[in-house]
């Protein structure tokens, strides 16, 4: 059975606080923190979305003892690509030194690492170990459009993990994504334009999808939600992620929360909020983890593992 | 108690702001309800009325005011 041999993180290190950007904005700062809970996020300076994927690839491969010659594929998410072909996914693999196997772009956003995560599941039966990654430079989105809206939500950074088609430390269980391009103009960014979103809408879909994708794996696993131990989500907005759990009849500690360091990295924040709590030590012997995101399309996934 | 005088008090027992007198008045617009308080009142009609709202139907637009939620459950329970 398919599992992940490690995470890795990359978040550039410019900090950018609720207090600076109240002053850019022209607002008070406890308006920041009551709006969306973020304290402060990562914005890149010089630093590309290539250099954040390849930092997480690397952290990645490393926690998973692998080398980049052992790749059988490279599985990158992004919304922000910095150009619009080849993928972002062309240039990580040059930097790894990997030619030869595939490497492709998700374009899906929010969704996109958790995606990524999922075909690497599928993929590496054919492949071999398969490097998923979420990169974002959503700094670039807000500041092209700054509006107080949107410029206190997003952060920049990158998350990955490696998937082995062999036995490793989380055995993966079960897997799901699916979208409904009926919502594709609800959450959108057109080319060199305003992000643009439905926010009850959103929200509202965003909730069920998210409690609907964790009771599938659930049920298709045999296993109910007590028995798991840790829920990682896409870090999108601390009320949703509430909600999720109350919903779900979870407790608070079993959800952790990068949102209000790292604010919403989109693609890459399931997989961060992974790889914070992978060095953690929370994916201890045992324990069953659910990881789960929902984006632009809308689209949604989720992936349920066990710790071996 | 009709089923609008139900859905005022499911409501109203949500509310962040002072129902509006017209039932056609926005409850979002008026600061009653917001995305999150959506979700549990949705919560509270499935159980109320015996009903099962499905996702496609988790649209802000059927829940707006109290005559288009009142629409709404009219329409489930037909």
């Amino acid at each position: 059975m398919p599992s992940i041999l490690g995470f890795g993180a990359c978040l550039p290190p410019r900090v950018v606080t609720h207090e600076e950007l109240a002053e850019r904005l022209g607002v008070e700062p406890g308006w920041i923190l009551e709006a969306c809970g973020i304290r402060e996020r990562r914005w890149a300076q010089e630093e590309t979305v290539v250099d954040l994927a390849e930092g997480a690839a690397r952290e990645a491969l490393s926690a998973g003892g692998l080398r980049p010659g052992d790749l059988g594929a490279i599985i990158l998410g992004t919304g922000t690509p910095q150009r619009q072909f080849p993928g972002v996914s062309a240039e990580l693999q040059r930097r790894l030194g990997c030619p030869g196997i595939p490497a492709f772009d998700v374009h899906l956003a929010s969704s996109g690492g958790m995606v990524a995560l999922c075909l690497a599941r599928e993929l590496c039966r054919a492949y071999g170990p398969v490097l998923a990654v979420g990169a974002e430079r959503m700094s670039d989105i807000v500041q092209r459009d700054f509006v107080k809206e949107t410029a206190i939500l997003f952060g920049d950074g990158a998350g990955a993990a490696v998937v082995s088609p062999a036995e490793g430390p989380l055995e993966i269980l079960e897997a799901l994504w699916a979208a409904d391009g009926d919502f594709a103009s609800d959450l959108c960014l057109d080319s060199g334009g305003p992000l643009k979103m439905n926010g009850r809408t959103v929200i509202m879909q965003a909730n069920r999808k998210l409690v609907a994708t964790v009771e599938t794996l659930l049920a298709r696993a045999g296993r109910r939600t007590g028995e798991v131990d840790l829920f990682v989500f896409h870090q999108a907005n601390l009320n949703l992620l509430r909600q999720v759990a109350r919903t779900l009849g979870v407790e608070a500690s079993k959800v952790p929360i990068t949102l209000h360091r790292y604010g919403n990295t989109s693609a890459a924040s399931v997989l961060i909020a992974a790889a914070e709590a992978w060095k953690e030590g929370r994916f201890h012997f045992g324990s069953l983890g659910l990881l789960a995101a929902f984006g632009a399309g809308f689209s949604w996934g989720g992936m349920l593992v066990e710790a071996r | 108690m009709n089923t609008l005088d139900d859905i005022r008090a499911l409501v109203a027992a949500l509310a962040q702001a002072p129902l509006p007198e017209d039932p056609e008045a926005s409850l979002f617009e008026a600061g009653v309800i917001d995305s999150f308080g959506v979700m549990d009142l949705v919560a509270q009609l499935e159980a109320r009325f015996a009903l099962k709202v499905p996702d496609e139907d988790m649209l802000p637009r059927k829940f707006e005011s109290l005559s288009k939620i009142a629409a709404y459950v009219a329409s489930r329970k037909a």
